[in-house]
């Protein structure tokens, strides 16, 4: 019965969440307005702030969102473990120092000016490196022990990089200051470039991941056993990896690094809708889109300097507590 | 004379097991003893092919390098020593998942649970049963797949007397319907019920035959360097039905 609930609820709070990303704001819209000026109706300012500045931010913040939701199931299933999270195999940390090395070097190397693809693409390419990376270190078909001491050693390593390049920029105000404000995840300023580049392939990522739910089960209770059951383990961990390296390393490129989503989402509904994956995966990725959204509504509402990234922890860290000390 | 259930010859694994070979027929029910460390998990997990292993394994006659994942799972089911679940999937899906390589037609899972005593346990989550409880859960899913070859590491070590004797009665019946059982055990008791005993020692298999034949005083005080006297002693039995 509460299963049967999970999506219409989950679907609700994200066309809620939607629609109050597009009416929130500098410019307050109302409900009409904001449906009038997506049907290319309303007036000439409602329509430019709706459909060139809230909708792509709006857009981008979804698919993040349930990029990052999604990732998070695959690789507590991947590990076995509910505390797992996207950036486990150093895929965010990869992305952070492709797109900050290019943020800190950029103006140097005198590219400043093409940064809008060259970040996302740097960052990208940051993401596939670092898994390429610890796929490398571990070894195929190593163990997932192997595969996560890697993906800890590699995060380690990446991380005092993209430090060490942040430091190097302390004289630069301008440039250090959009370094942090990249690290800290944000999604003000997305362009439909930024959809473009991120929301179709998080679409067709989240669309693959779905027939992959009954096999992550059997491999959720046990690597040996999913395989002697009759799923294909190697096979379906290549997949996994992939897939969830391609969904971590756009929602990175587009909204920069942004913590918790990809732990918190999955844990909560998981104990609230249970743990069977061909409902969890569809159930992580609305959760984490309508999450993200209610997050960047809280930037927008309190503008004191609240990064994304800061509000995702800020609001997700008590909730979480206080979902766990609940008897069950 | 039809292929053997399970065949494997020169079977080794570096380190664990060495040049491992032989037969488990259809109809057989058998029992490997061995001490700690003697690679009996090893051999199984190689049987079952979830191991990197040198030598050959045949399935029915059939190569194992050659069968596909899903028609592995419909033929042979594996139970391991250890039954943890991370996930609170509730009892009756932990054993639904049984029937993954049947495209997940439940056919089964209901009696697999009560052939396990798990009925009543069928809602609660997996996360959490007692360990003994764990492992009839992990017995059930295997059951629940139907496979004719079943392999079981150490299923009742966890096992309350009774639960204990329904698992080897329940092996006993997959046999008689023309399984082919192997039960790794510790009780060398319990390997005397049983058509033939491996005995494994430090990665070598060292017997091979009737309980009778093979589990002599001799061979028990050179493996497991202990003393064995036959005598009568308290015997715990199912009543009969």
């Amino acid at each position: 019965m509460r299963n049967r609930l999970a999506i219409p609820v989950l679907v609700a709070l994200l066309v809620m969440a939607f629609l109050a990303s597009l009416a929130f704001g500098e410019l307050r819209l109302s409900f009409s307005q904001v449906v009038a000026a997506l049907g290319g109706g309303s007036d000439d300012i409602a329509r430019t702030v709706v459909r060139d500045f809230r909708l792509p931010r709006a857009l981008v913040g979804m698919a993040a969102g349930a990029a990052l939701g999604a990732s998070g199931v695959v690789m507590q299933a991947f590990f076995r473990n509910p505390l797992a999270s996207p950036g486990l195999l150093g895929v965010s940390s990869g992305g952070a120092l492709g797109a900050v090395a290019v943020l800190a070097l950029g103006p140097m190397l005198g590219f400043a000016s093409a940064t809008l693809w060259a970040l996302p693409a740097a960052s990208v390419l940051g993401a596939f490196g670092a898994t390429g990376a610890v796929l490398m270190l571990a070894q195929r078909g190593a163990g997932t022990e192997r595969l996560l001491l890697s993906g800890v050693a590699l995060n380690a390593l990446l991380g005092a990089g993209t430090s060490f390049l942040l430091t190097t920029t302390v004289g630069h105000f301008e440039v250090n200051a959009q370094i942090l404000f990249w690290l800290m995840g944000g999604l003000e300023s997305r362009s439909w470039e930024h959809v473009w580049m991120g929301v179709p392939a998080i679409l067709a990522g989240c669309l693959l991941l779905l027939p992959l739910g009954r096999a992550m089960d059997l491999l959720s209770l046990g690597e040996h056993s999913a395989q002697s059951l009759g799923v294909d383990v190697r096979r379906l961990r290549r997949q996994l990896i992939a897939l969830s390296t391609v969904l971590t390393a756009l929602a990175t490129a587009t909204a920069g690094v942004i913590g918790f989503v990809g732990l918190v989402v999955p844990h909560i509904l998981r104990l609230a809708f249970g743990p069977a994956h061909r409902r969890l995966l569809p159930h992580s990725m609305l959760g984490g889109a309508a999450f993200l959204l209610a997050c960047d509504l809280v930037t927008r509402t309190f503008p004191i300097g609240l990064r994304l990234g800061v509000v995702t922890a800020l609001v997700g860290g008590p909730f979480f507590l206080w979902l766990l000390r609940r008897p069950r | 004379m039809s292929a053997p259930a399970l065949h494997a010859a020169g079977l080794s694994v570096p380190g664990r097991l060495d040049a491992v070979s032989l037969d488990l027929g259809p109809g057989e029910l058998v029992a490997m003893v061995g001490p700690n460390g003697a690679g009996k998990s090893t051999l199984i997990q190689a049987l079952a092919g979830l191991l990197p292993a040198h030598g050959a394994i045949h399935w029915n006659g059939q190569s194992l390098s050659h069968i596909p994942a899903a028609e592995r799972g419909r033929r042979l089911a594996w139970v391991g020593q250890e039954a943890h679940f991370e996930f609170a999937f509730p009892v009756r899906e932990v054993v639904a998942q049984g029937r993954y390589a049947w495209g997940d037609d439940p056919t089964g899972v209901a009696e697999a649970l009560a052939e396990l005593d798990l009925t009543f346990l069928a809602d609660r989550p997996a996360t959490r049963l007692s360990g003994g409880e764990r492992h009839r859960v992990a017995l059930a899913r295997a059951l629940a797949t139907q496979a004719p070859i079943q392999l079981w590491d150490e299923p009742v070590a966890q096992l309350d007397v009774r639960h204990a004797l329904e698992v080897m009665r329940l092996a006993r019946r997959r046999a008689d319907g023309g399984g082919t059982v192997l039960v790794s055990l510790h009780d060398l008791r319990a390997a005397y019920r049983f058509d033939r005993v491996l005995v494994l020692d430090r990665g070598r298999l060292v017997g091979n035959g009737g309980p009778h034949e093979v589990l002599t005083a001799d061979l028990i005080r050179q493996v497991f360097r202990v003393e064995a006297t036959f005598v009568e002693s308290l015997v715990p039995e199912l009543p009969q039905d």
